[in-house]
């Protein structure tokens, strides 16, 4: 290794996604919602890619219970009450030393600021209203979302698992387009409020909707083949371990989307641009 | 200060075919595209385009000593929108060439003169111009509070796939 390649990720051999696709990857700068299940797969595989810079959003530390699917985490990170997105810090740094990440421990909502520079989101958060709201976060600064979603049912003693990804471009259709959020389940989810408990969770599912994430998000920015149609919902059923894209598309095919539609969905609502600037986020150490 | 501006690919598209259209005298077409703006967390601005604001063949003045100028009624149509609508305004014109485009001296004078008077109906928002070329940009912003245009730093298209111009 010459001295000037030190700690340089090497991607020869994902040269296929385009003579630039490196420094690409490199300037491009993405959000990861939520550094649990899915999402610290996410961060681990964009980490091997070569992506520059991250912001990483999740308030919650590691627990045991966490550890049947969280990515790069390690007993010491229990006991050590480690933040899940220190955690995937440590696991995108190790592959890439030379990326930028900055690590938010507070609620998405508390520092949403840091969403607005990002090229693309990925939301991998747990509730319907969480990913209702971040969306619309991504839609007012013009920014794909790419959002992940997984459960588990039990229907007459039987266990379903189940799942889909979603790319949400501005002007395209949205999760309500798509059938992923209605009145009604929200309104469900509020009633349910509180009352949840531990969803059931498993490594699998969530590193297979994890990588298909993370190839609408190459096929965004550096795609490998100029013909293709990148379908935006994608849908997995675990049980027969398939994955699909959605019947929905079929309808929605040429219509934009009327939920995000007109200048005041755009942009900062109490705008004051004299004002002090906020605050830059802390740098992973 | 860091200034980026976003656009969506079909308002890019939009905006090169209207633009691209000739028109009865001027030997170039402008317009302004509406725009939102929002603070980013370095201090800098983000600019979000969301319409062409088209300039009628009529409210331009036939002046063959520049690619295109404004009338009175244009700028006034421009300054109405920016009010009933709370928007940014950013005008957009073309230089027909691939590269990087560059204000000309006319650009340079005439967009000085008559940006600021955004703030007349919008003084709390940023406004600007823009040069485009067949497959890149150059802009600049007017601030309120700076003294002087900040250039803007940073293009991208939103679309399948994204990419910087």
């Amino acid at each position: 290794m010459k001295e000037t390649d030190r700690g340089k990720l090497n991607l020869d051999r994902q040269s296929f996604l385009g003579k630039n696709s490196a420094s690409i990857l490199d300037r491009t700068r993405v959000a990861i919602v939520g550094l649990g299940g899915g999402g610290s797969h996410i961060a681990q595989q964009l980490g091997h890619l070569g992506v520059g810079e991250f912001v990483l959003i999740d308030p919650d530390v590691v627990e045991d219970t966490n550890l049947n699917r969280l990515v790069g985490a390690k007993q010491v990170d229990v006991t050590g009450h480690a933040s899940k997105a220190s955690v995937a810090a440590r696991t995108i740094v190790g592959v890439n030393s030379r990326a930028l990440v900055w690590v938010e421990t507070k609620r998405w909502q508390e520092c949403a600021v840091a969403l607005r520079s990002c090229d693309a989101i990925f939301g991998c958060v747990d509730s319907l209203g969480e990913r209702e709201q971040l969306e619309t976060a991504a839609r007012r600064y013009l920014t794909p979302y790419i959002d992940i979603g997984m459960d588990v049912h039990q229907m007459s003693g039987e266990f379903f698992i189940g799942g889909q990804v979603a790319l949400s471009m501005p002007e395209g259709p949205c999760l309500r387009c798509m059938g992923i959020i209605d009145d009604r389940a929200l309104g469900l989810e509020a009633q349910q409020y509180g009352a949840a408990g531990g969803r059931p969770q498993v490594v699998w599912p969530n590193g297979l909707l994890a990588s298909l994430a993370v190839g609408f998000f190459v096929q965004l920015v550096s795609p490998w083949h100029k013909g293709l149609n990148l379908p935006l919902l994608l849908e997995f059923d675990g049980n027969s371990q398939t994955v699909s894209p959605s019947s929905k598309l079929r309808y929605l095919e040429g219509r934009t989307c009327p939920h995000f539609a007109g200048l005041s969905s755009l942009g900062d609502p109490f705008l004051d641009i004299a004002a002090r600037s906020p605050g830059r986020l802390a740098q992973a150490g | 200060m860091r200034i980026m501006f976003k656009l969506t690919k079909r308002l890019l598209e939009k905006v090169h075919a209207r633009l691209e259209q000739s028109h009865p005298f001027a030997f170039e077409r402008v317009g302004f595209l509406l725009c939102r703006s929002g603070r980013l967390d370095d201090g800098g601005v983000v600019i979000l385009a969301h319409d062409l604001h088209d300039v009628a063949d009529e409210d331009y003045l036939d002046d063959p000593g520049v690619g295109a100028m404004m009338g009175p009624n244009a700028i006034r149509k421009a300054l109405q929108t920016s009010y009933n609508r709370q928007a940014s305004m950013f005008h957009v014109h073309m230089h027909l060439h691939r590269g990087r485009p560059h204000f000309s001296g006319i650009d340079e004078t005439e967009s000085a003169k008559f940006v600021p008077d955004f703030w007349n109906v919008q003084p709390y928002l940023p406004h600007g111009a823009i040069v485009l070329s067949e497959d890149s940009a150059c802009g600049k912003s007017w601030i309120p509070g700076l003294q002087a245009p900040v250039e803007i730093s940073q293009f991208s298209v939103v679309g399948i796939p994204m990419r910087g111009i």
